[in-house]
């Protein structure tokens, strides 16, 4: 008989993290790839799902980008062409075919008023 | 030749919500090169082994499907579906019968089929293809001239120069009538041996041009070849619709042996 001195044991360590989902997880836009590896209408349903009636999807004619999710509201605060001529801008120079690209974007209006005094 | 004949008649669906990579192993299960969409019983696209191909595995059929359908009917015949992939410029069709999807076509099977109508001597289409035309022309009730073209002498040529020689003048013939028809955009087919047909909708002074030309005496291969040429204007007979593909050909057919006869009669010594 061997004397077997030595105990076999499998061991798993388990790590929880546990924090709140957002929702929606897409925040204000998401910026769509031509080759995504999520397309536009799968963007849109999961947008329409998660938050019914607050997102519209803008096709748009580019060589990167094939569309452009947008929170209803901000397009409810400036105009269409000139909000999407200011996301491709900026989102073009960082995204490539396969990239979603997500963003946060704020609209603080600034107003000065000078009126006459009575 | 309709289309019911010769399509794809199984048809495999997959749901829009389905992945790229779904659709794919589809594909190769079924070994079909297309997927028709269907959501919640209605058609709403088609996925090609080609759009698998460009699409990410990951995104759904929805995105990566084309939703531009393109549908023919099966009791269609071959010519029409050759014309209409020609003029839309796409590859496959789905066939619709009685309002139900029946099946699939694509250019290519059309393609193929039509090829068994060519000529392979002349390189033109052969009666079924003139048929067609006529019928269709006359169905949309659209004038045209029949011009029934039959080479005078070529029993003649042959047993003077042998087949091979015969072969040669027919096929350059084919090419000289080729070039009058493609000017105008017209129809020609090898009807039979040393026949043509041709079919026109240029105004009858052209048409005239036409007959002259085809009439005359011409040089091919070294050998003078004339033709007698039957015709039949739809532009001015009232009751040209009413009449059948068949009855047209037939009085195209019998004027061109007429004229035929007269010359050979004019020939004949007194």
């Amino acid at each position: 008989m061997f004397g077997d001195s030595s105990v076999y044991s499998r061991k798993a360590t388990l790590s929880l993290k546990i924090s709140e989902f957002e929702v929606p997880p897409m925040q204000d836009l998401l910026i769509i790839g031509r080759k995504a590896p999520i397309g536009p209408e799968a963007v849109r349903r999961m947008a329409e799902a998660l938050s019914p009636e607050q997102f519209t999807l803008l096709k748009i004619d580019h060589p990167k980008i094939e569309a452009v999710l947008l929170r209803n509201s901000l397009l409810q605060m400036m105009d269409e062409k000139l909000l999407m001529k200011i996301i491709l801008e900026e989102s073009e120079r960082m995204i490539s075919e396969s990239m979603v690209l997500r963003s946060e974007l704020k609209i603080a209006l600034s107003v000065q008023r000078e009126v006459d005094l009575l | 030749m309709n289309i019911s004949e010769i399509m794809i008649p199984t048809i495999h669906s997959i749901s829009s919500d389905k992945s790229v990579s779904h659709a794919a192993r589809l594909m190769s299960q079924y070994q079909m090169d297309s997927l028709v969409v269907i959501d919640h019983g209605e058609l709403v696209g088609l996925v090609t082994s080609r759009d698998v191909l460009t699409a990410h595995p990951n995104r759904i059929v929805a995105d990566a499907m084309c939703n531009q359908m393109h549908y023919l009917l099966a009791d269609q015949n071959i010519w029409e579906a050759h014309h209409y992939f020609l003029n839309e410029n796409v590859k496959l069709a789905i066939v619709l019968d009685e309002e139900q999807v029946s099946g699939m076509i694509t250019k290519e099977t059309v393609e193929m089929k039509i090829a068994e109508y060519k000529d392979p001597l002349s390189g033109l289409y052969r009666a079924p293809y003139i048929q067609f035309i006529g019928e269709s022309y006359l169905r949309k009730q659209i004038p045209f001239h029949l011009l029934f073209i039959d080479l005078n002498d070529f029993g003649r040529i042959n047993k003077q120069y042998g087949h091979p020689f015969g072969d040669d003048v027919i096929r350059t013939y084919s090419a000289v009538l080729s070039s009058i028809a493609e000017d105008q955009g017209d129809h020609l087919c090898r009807y039979a041996g040393d026949e043509f047909v041709l079919i026109s909708t240029a105004p009858i002074a052209l048409i005239e041009q036409y007959i002259d030309l085809i009439s005359r005496p011409t040089n091919v291969l070294d050998i003078t070849v004339s033709a007698a040429v039957g015709h039949v204007n739809g532009c001015e007979d009232p009751d040209f619709f009413k009449r059948s593909w068949r009855e047209l050909i037939a009085q195209a057919s019998l004027e061109s042996s007429a004229i035929k006869a007269q010359k050979t009669a004019s020939a004949l010594p007194s």
